[in-house]
């Protein structure tokens, strides 16, 4: 593990540290993912970048850092989905039968802000079990990427982010 | 609500039994803890983890990037592959539109970026690329010209013919648009869309945003045959980004076998051709409510306001026209582009004025009150000659009742009902309404000749009533009948 280096993303250098890290970041899915989507994960690194540069956050360490452009790429992309009037038509969807609607992307964009809300409540819970769900579902980290990011063993990243999905599947079927 | 103490102890317990395989977990968990509430959350968590599937599995990003692309904004000055972007001019449901130089050959073009192709597969992605290719052959006045369809970085970008001008989205609900000019936009519109399914292309995505108004004044169709590039995945009537103040994107324009998912033809854009021709004349959508979901349902199942009520000046013919468009059935509505262009032509396309339903009433009233005096003339005339025209006074009375409340009925129905209905009135009762004014027309005829040697001056009036009911009825009712209602499709529809 890398020496604890506290930056700062004000001064230009630090900037491009940054921007960097995100850079890496990304890469985790962009070699897995599939010709053509390059572009959009570029862009979202932008964005998360540009959000980033706006805190005052001083990063106590890389972990820190992941966790911090983590939530910010979830942030990101609640974002667009509620300006696309996401939870009007998350209201609309069959939710009995959640994992079959899902296999559309339209119904997972549409899902994007009821998630962001269950995460929250997750987080009050279980901080880090809603970390794991940022790492492996927003950012698209790989289990092995994601316990390295999180500091513990692979089995127990996975146990606990099955417990956590179950949980937010559960919230998010409404109701039963 | 779970204390932090019994959240951890339900997290050990369910990390200690994921892994293993069913059986009697249940009986374990029990053993293990007291408290039936960690119990029964265990238990809970266990069966959603076995239902949910691929839920959170993979990196949402893959699957939802259009959320993002659609949002790649290029600056002025930047280039795109040979194109070079000067501003944005708009931009939708699939991406922004600019201004743009083909720095190849000079000219300026709408450059549309998308979304990358979604679709899962090769052979799809093959498919909406040839169909788009097709779209981009036609050549029509009223279609806005594609010039090409390149992939560039990823992202599938379409040249296309810049137009000048405004959408016709931004027309509606400002000033009325005169008869001549709804006229005018249905046949340009319907004019183009036969020429595109002429080359079998269908549009299926018709709807005022997707029409310019270029600066001359005409109506070119945008996107032509592009509705299949955007990401659907299924989602048939999922609201798209919309423009502010306008109602909400495609799915307020798709027709009911679009949103029931049934197959999809040319007449899939006759009735979004409808809709929008509605919304042009009237400034209101036909099925408007206030949610995408009932708006929906009222595509699929609501009555529109008769357009006739909303615009009464509007050529009947026309009227007819738009109303058949809206027709829930794909079988009901026309069965081409080519047919409606003929049904507009066909037509009178005047303008209703307003003046003509006054007279209409008057010559309504006038012989209602006629059909009093040709019972009371038939009946002085059998007090004047007993026995012999028993049988006339009769015929002649009973045709005035008869006539008497046809009329009353037709004035009511026009005092109450919209013209719509009066018309069905007319057409309906037309031949009825001339069997009895001839009945009474000649009846009265007879008397009157016959009553003349006797009696010349009654004779003659007699007479002269008698003819006026046959002029009226083949002469003067035709003509305050047209100038109320157009008289032609009174003529035309009675023949069907």
């Amino acid at each position: 593990m890398a020496e604890p280096r506290p930056f700062h993303p004000d001064s230009d250098a630090q900037a491009a540290a940054v921007y960097n890290e995100l850079r890496q970041l990304a890469a985790a899915y962009m070699r897995r993912e599939r010709q053509g989507f390059t572009l959009q994960a570029t862009a979202l690194v932008h964005e998360a970048y540009i959000r980033l540069a706006g805190t005052d956050i001083v990063f106590k360490d890389r972990h820190h850092f992941v966790g911090i452009a983590a939530r910010s790429m979830r942030q990101i992309l609640v974002d667009r989905a509620r300006a696309r009037n996401a939870q009007k038509r998350w209201a609309q969807l069959d939710k009995v039968s959640l994992t079959e609607s899902l296999v559309h992307a339209a119904a997972e964009e549409a899902m994007l802000p009821a998630l962001d809300e269950a995460l929250t409540r997750l987080e009050q819970l279980d901080p880090e079990q809603a970390r794991i769900i940022e790492l492996r579902y927003f950012v698209g980290l790989s289990v092995e990427e994601a316990a390295a990011a999180m500091n513990i063993s692979a089995a127990t990243l996975k146990r606990r982010f099955a417990m956590a999905r179950a949980w937010l599947f559960r919230e998010l079927k409404g109701g039963a | 609500m779970m204390t932090s103490s019994q959240w951890r102890r339900v997290r050990d317990l369910f990390e200690q039994v994921v892994d293993l395989p069913g059986g009697d977990v249940q009986d374990w968990l029990a053993r293990q803890e007291p408290d039936p509430a960690i119990v029964a959350e265990v238990r809970s968590l266990l069966e959603h983890h076995t239902v949910a599937g691929d839920f959170l599995n993979e990196g949402v990003i893959g699957r939802v990037s259009d959320l993002l692309a659609a949002d790649t904004v290029f600056e002025a000055g930047a280039v795109l592959g040979d194109y070079e972007i000067h501003k944005e001019v708009g931009r939708g449901g699939m991406g922004r539109v600019y201004l743009a130089t083909d720095r190849r050959l000079g000219r300026s073009v709408a450059l549309k970026v998308l979304a990358p192709l979604l679709a899962r597969n090769a052979a799809e992605r093959d498919r909406l690329r040839q169909e788009a290719r097709a779209a981009a052959s036609l050549n029509h006045p009223g279609i806005c010209t594609i010039y090409a369809i390149e992939e560039i970085e990823d992202q599938i970008v379409i040249a296309a013919e810049y137009i000048d001008g405004h959408r016709l989205r931004e027309e509606i609900g400002g000033t009325t648009p005169s008869p001549r000019e709804v006229v005018d936009a249905a046949r340009e519109l319907v004019a183009a869309l036969a020429a595109a399914h002429a080359r079998g292309i269908t549009h299926r995505d018709l709807k005022p945003e997707n029409v310019m108004r270029t600066k001359t004044g005409h109506l070119k169709i945008l996107d032509f045959g592009l509705a299949l590039l955007e990401p659907r995945d299924g989602m048939a009537a999922a609201p798209r980004i919309t423009t502010p103040g306008a109602l909400v994107g495609t799915p307020a324009y798709m027709s009911p076998e679009q949103l029931t998912n049934g197959p999809i033809d040319v007449r899939t854009d006759l009735f979004s051709l409808g809709v929008t021709l509605y919304e042009f004349a009237t400034g209101v959508h036909p099925f408007a409510a206030d949610s995408p979901m009932a708006l929906a349902a009222r595509i699929l199942e609501g009555k529109p306001q008769p357009l006739s009520t909303l615009r009464p000046d509007l050529p009947r013919q026309l009227v007819v026209v738009i109303e058949r468009c809206l027709q829930k059935k794909p079988e009901d509505r026309f069965v081409s582009a080519a047919e409606m262009i003929l049904a507009i032509a066909s037509g009178d396309l005047r303008p209703v004025s307003q003046g003509g339903i006054g007279w209409w009433r008057t010559h309504v009233r006038a012989t209602l009150g006629l059909y009093f005096a040709a019972a009371a003339a038939a009946w002085l005339v059998r007090e004047s000659f007993h026995g012999a025209s028993e049988l006339l006074f009769v015929v002649v009375a009973l045709a005035a009742a008869f006539g008497g409340v046809l009329r009353g009925h037709l004035l009511f129905t026009e005092r109450v009902h919209d013209r719509a209905r009066v018309l069905g009135e007319l057409v309906r009762g037309g031949t009825l309404l001339t069997l009895v004014d001839m009945t009474i027309g000649l009846g009265l005829l007879v008397e009157g000749l016959w009553l003349t040697p006797a009696r010349p001056l009654t004779g003659v009036l007699v007479a002269a009533l008698g003819l006026w009911f046959v002029v009226a009825r083949l002469r003067i009712e035709p003509g305050t009948t047209d100038a109320a209602f157009g008289a032609k499709i009174v003529a035309r529809a009675g023949d069907r």
